[in-house]
């Protein structure tokens, strides 16, 4: 496997140029030229169909966590009847351990609204949602700014550079619910109902926010399709795993020197992202676990990763999985009932209640792995956690079970030592 | 046709159908909690699940693949599929529980989800016995529980509204409450409140439960956590005696049950009549339980110097001839009632034709604004329709008066004119009134004879509702006169069948001393020498259907086989005439 070029890679999202979030920053460094580019140029861009077909070649895969070819996704949405059609961009973002699209609504809003504009000439959408979690008043502050700014230079509103494109933007908050982020439960909280995922089908293509055709893609999706207008699709298939192309921002957080957000391309070796980019393990301790791309990615432990990349396919190879490459690193002092305590504690308080293997599993899970926790448990609680997991696992209307489920089962399964250890002693001596 | 193979059977179908009702329909049976016909599926219990393939086509030309051995292929969705959201589909395979191993894991391993914060107090809770958690957890449970860890607990005893009572811990979020006030009554009463295992439905804050259908909430609650503060604790489900019957508090007749337990009606509940109500009906239908068993009239009452005593059936018998042979035909008004069924109505239009009276008089009941463009009807008779098409003559409350006025003596079926304040009680002065009730009542204080008849729970006869669709009831409760194990219309319950005399539930406490209508007319006319014998409402309803145009298709056995009959109303071509 030739290793990925990520040392001269040169950041297209989050480059360091001073004050990017600033309209006018954004415009003298190359801003909404992809944007007129598609209006005006009808050589290049005959119809919204040749945008689309760009970006399917593109293979932007969805950095939501689902990894679906976001070109594709456009291509389901039926044909314009005149109706309202919606763009609903998901900067929900509450995955633990997942912290880029905040990174682009601080750092460079532009590029994301760009591309969301893009997106909606390409399928003659009529207006846009962006939601964003409730927490980062902040950045919802931002954006909100970024949009009134983008409106007043007339990039958003009525006849787009003077073409018969117009469409709205608003920006809504989320309200502090995980379930918010799931695609279908995020249109019903923009509607103003309670997030509960809806049931599939019908698919928000056909019938999304308030019946009508819906896309829904992620922040980072978006921000990646400007640069795919503005280099073209094969530039974007240039970098990185082939099967996975492009830039993606790696959340590096946990136990190492340097966390943060890092734009760089796909199928970066694992632990070169941990010793290079993040500066490697704080205080010099050994590295003892990965959690790749948010909490329901399943763990790796340290001996799994040997020329292991950050790519769908790489990942797949030992039982994990890219998610939102948000990787949590834990060194040798961590306890691993603690965290897997922790992230069955987050999943139970943030199931949204409406199926029933979710709802009662993630709570038993919880409440089972605390008394393991507590050094109350015994080893048969270990093999009733893995049976409730697949009590839950594909049995619910979303994949919020099966995301509680995961963490639980590979966890327990790569580190059974140490939960059999915090377990009370058996009866039966050995010898 | 399309096909589809369900446990090894080959089924045909046509149209669209949800895979779950399919399989109900067929007679067949997949444990379910959150779905209801009447309502949208939103496949949140995860109960419903079953094992759905398709066999696989080759897609130009259209053939089956085969596998090795000839057989066609199957491709399985990969995950279970939860049977009550998905459509039937031609050449589908669906394993139930019935025959595959996977699927009966599956809904074992919900149930016992499901049951791990459930407060399993089935002793004290009003839904057990039938309740579809209980028994789908006997028929497809686990035996036991590994759920060895603190359970969820969450408020109980919350007074929605006036009527329900909510225990959330007992709640399953199978959100049929939520989804009747948002699809069925419309008022959005109700929502899910918190997340996750703490959810529980409940009312905005500081807001309460008031919908005129709240009740229906209760009867749809797949397990206790609603319940009925009026019926809360008052009787096990098997003990009481469910019968047919229908609704007499309004013009709809929404078809219903009621539930006997010792001579007592406790509660009413809805019965399915897809013509009519759905599986619902009003709050204030149920209400009338208290009709039929509070402040009844037992044994005639007869005024004697100003005061009314109890009287004899032989006495008022003949004190009812005495007063009509004492009197000028003309001064006699025979007053018929839209709350009194068809049968009652025809029996005293018969013998007013004997007696040569002229006619019988009757005035609706009717206040605009009481009702809603579903269950609810301005007409608050369950009968005014059967009155006009037996030909009584219908009068405003003004012409009533001056009728009134002129007769000197009255005869009043189950209509209370003072207390709905058409006459007062000095109208009446000088006057001989007659009333024949089921419940006292300020009009009935002042009449000079009380005849106590039977209500809608104690004898068959038909109704006529508002849109002109006759429906029968069947008697739910005993009188002194009737006997249960005797009376073919009365249906039999558990305890009727194996209790004894001694279980204390058998008592003749609450037995009425009243008769039908019809039996009073009877006797009545056969004591002054009249022609006149009535038997009971099915043979009645025989001789109204010789009689009555509008009545020609109608007896108690078509009735019953179709739910009722659908009359047909057109006043301009075919009015009311007797033939």
């Amino acid at each position: 496997m030739s290793t990925v070029d990520w040392k001269n890679y040169e950041p297209v999202l989050i480059p360091d140029i001073k004050d990017l979030h600033k309209i006018d920053v954004y415009e003298k460094n190359g801003g909404y030229q992809a944007l007129k580019s598609i209006l005006t140029d009808k050589k290049k861009w005959a119809d919204p169909k040749s945008v689309i077909n760009e970006v399917k070649e593109a293979n932007i895969r969805g950095r939501g966590g689902a990894g679906f070819n976001a070109g594709l996704k456009w291509s389901f949405m039926p044909p314009a009847d005149g109706g309202a059609r919606y763009l609903a961009c998901n900067g929900d973002e509450s995955e633990p351990g997942t912290f880029k699209d905040r990174k682009i609504f601080e750092y460079n809003p532009h590029v994301f609204i760009e591309g969301a504009l893009i997106a909606a000439y390409a399928m003659e959408i009529t207006t846009i949602y962006v939601y964003i979690r409730g927490e980062y008043l902040t950045y919802i502050k931002m954006m909100e700014k970024a949009i009134e700014d983008a409106y007043a230079k007339g990039y958003i509103g009525k006849k787009i550079f003077g073409s018969s494109f117009s469409v709205d933007f608003y920006v809504h908050s989320g309200a502090g619910a995980y379930i918010c982020g799931e695609e279908t439960s995020m249109l019903e909280s923009l509607e103003g109902k309670r997030g509960y995922p809806r049931v599939k089908p019908p698919f928000p293509a056909q019938k999304g926010l308030w019946g009508r055709p819906t896309t829904i893609n992620n922040i980072e999706t978006l921000a990646h399709v400007t640069s795919v207008i503005n280099r073209g699709a094969q530039w974007f298939k240039n970098i990185g795993a082939p099967t996975h192309p492009g830039p993606i921002l790696y959340g590096i957080s946990g136990h190492v020197n340097k966390p943060g957000v890092y734009e760089l391309p796909s199928g970066v070796p694992v632990l070169d992202l941990i010793n290079d980019v993040a500066g490697g393990i704080r205080n010099g301790k050994k590295l003892k676990a990965v959690i790749p791309g948010g909490s329901s990615t399943p763990v790796l432990r340290a001996d799994q990763l040997d020329g292991i990349t950050m790519d769908a396919d790489s990942l797949r190879t030992v039982g994990s999985m890219l998610g939102t490459a948000g990787m949590v690193v834990m060194d040798e002092d961590t306890d691993m009932v603690d965290m897997l305590w922790r992230i069955a504690h987050f999943y139970h308080h943030e199931s949204c209640g409406q199926c029933t293997p979710c709802r009662e599993g993630t709570g038993w899970l919880e409440k089972v792995l605390l008394k393991i926790k507590n050094g109350e448990g015994e080893i048969r609680d270990l093999d009733l956690l893995l049976d409730v997991t697949t009590q839950m696992e594909g049995r619910t209307i979303c994949a919020l079970a099966d995301a509680a489920a995961w963490p639980v089962r590979f966890t327990i399964n790569r580190f059974r030592d140490e939960f059999e250890a915090r377990c009370k002693k058996s009866v039966h001596a050995l010898a | 046709m399309p096909q589809v193979i369900i446990d090894g059977q080959t089924y045909e179908f046509e149209g669209k159908h949800k895979l779950l009702q399919f399989i109900q329909d067929l007679g067949k049976e997949v444990p379910f909690f959150c779905y209801h016909p009447s309502m949208t599926a939103p496949a949140n219990c995860r109960q419903c699940m079953v094992k759905v393939g398709q066999f696989v086509k080759d897609r130009e030309s259209g053939e089956y693949e085969l596998d090795d051995n000839g057989e066609k292929v199957i491709r399985w969705f990969p995950k279970l599929q939860t049977s009550c959201n998905i459509d039937v589909a031609d050449d589908m395979i669906v394993h139930t529980q019935e025959t595959d191993a996977l699927v009966r894991r599956a809904q074992k391993d919900n149930l016992e989800l499901i049951l791990i914060n459930h407060p399993l107090d089935c002793p004290i809770c009003d839904q057990a016995g039938e309740c579809p958690l209980q028994i789908q957890t006997y028929k497809y449970g686990p035996e036991g529980s590994r759920f060895e860890v603190k359970k969820v607990h969450k408020p109980k005893r919350v007074v929605l509204g006036p009527r329900v009572v909510l225990d959330a811990e007992r709640c399953i979020n199978c959100t049929r409450c939520t989804r009747f006030t948002e699809e069925i009554s419309k008022t959005n009463q109700l929502t899910i409140t918190s997340r996750g295992d703490k959810n529980y439905p409940t009312t905005a804050p500081g807001r309460e439960f008031t919908d005129p259908y709240s009740l229906n909430t209760v009867d749809i609650c797949p397990v206790g956590a609603l319940t009925s503060a009026d019926f809360r604790f008052r009787a096990r489900v098997w003990e009481m005696n469910q019968t047919p019957s229908i609704d007499i508090t309004n013009g709809k007749g929404c078809n219903i049950d009621l539930w006997t337990r010792d001579n007592l009606v406790l509660r009413i509940t809805p019965r399915y009549n897809g013509e009519v109500n759905d599986h619902w009906m009003p709050d204030e239908g149920r209400e009338a339980y208290k009709i039929f068993n509070e402040n009844r009239i037992s044994r005639p009452l007869q005024k004697l110097d100003g005061e009314q005593i109890l009287s004899s059936w032989n006495n008022s018998i003949a004190t009812f001839n005495e007063q009509i042979a004492a009197r000028d035909k003309k001064e006699i008004l025979f007053i018929g009632s839209p709350h009194a069924s068809v049968e009652e109505n025809y029996a005293l239009q018969q013998l007013a034709n004997l007696m040569g009276i002229n006619e019988v008089i009757f005035t609706s009941h009717t206040e605009s604004g009481k009702g809603d463009d579903f269950l609810l009807t301005d007409d608050l008779a369950p009968n005014t329709t059967g009155c006009r098409l037996l030909g009584l003559k219908e009068l405003d409350q003004k012409d009533l008066g001056f009728r009134v006025k002129k007769a000197s003596l009255i005869v009043l079926v189950n209509d209370h004119f003072i207390d709905r304040e058409i006459f007062s009680a000095s109208d009446l002065d000088g006057k001989y009134l007659v009333s024949f009730a089921t419940n006292h009542s300020k009009t009935t204080k002042f009449a000079d004879l009380v005849i106590p008849i039977t209500t809608a729970a104690e004898h068959a006869a038909s109704y006529v509702n508002v849109d002109g669709r006759i429906q029968r009831t069947i008697p739910a409760k005993e009188t002194k006169y009737s006997n249960r194990r005797l009376n073919l219309e009365m249906s039999e319950g558990r305890l009727d069948r194996y209790g004894t005399n001694f279980d204390n539930w058998v008592t003749e406490d609450n037995k009425i001393d009243c008769i039908p209508l019809w039996n009073f007319i009877t006797e009545a006319a056969n004591a002054s020498g009249l022609d006149l014998s009535f038997e009971d409402g099915r043979s009645m309803m025989n001789e109204i259907s010789d009689k009555f145009k509008p009545f020609e298709n109608v007896s108690y056995e078509a009735m019953d086989a179709h739910a009722g009959i659908q009359l047909s109303l057109n006043p301009k071509t075919e009015s009311p005439k007797v033939k």
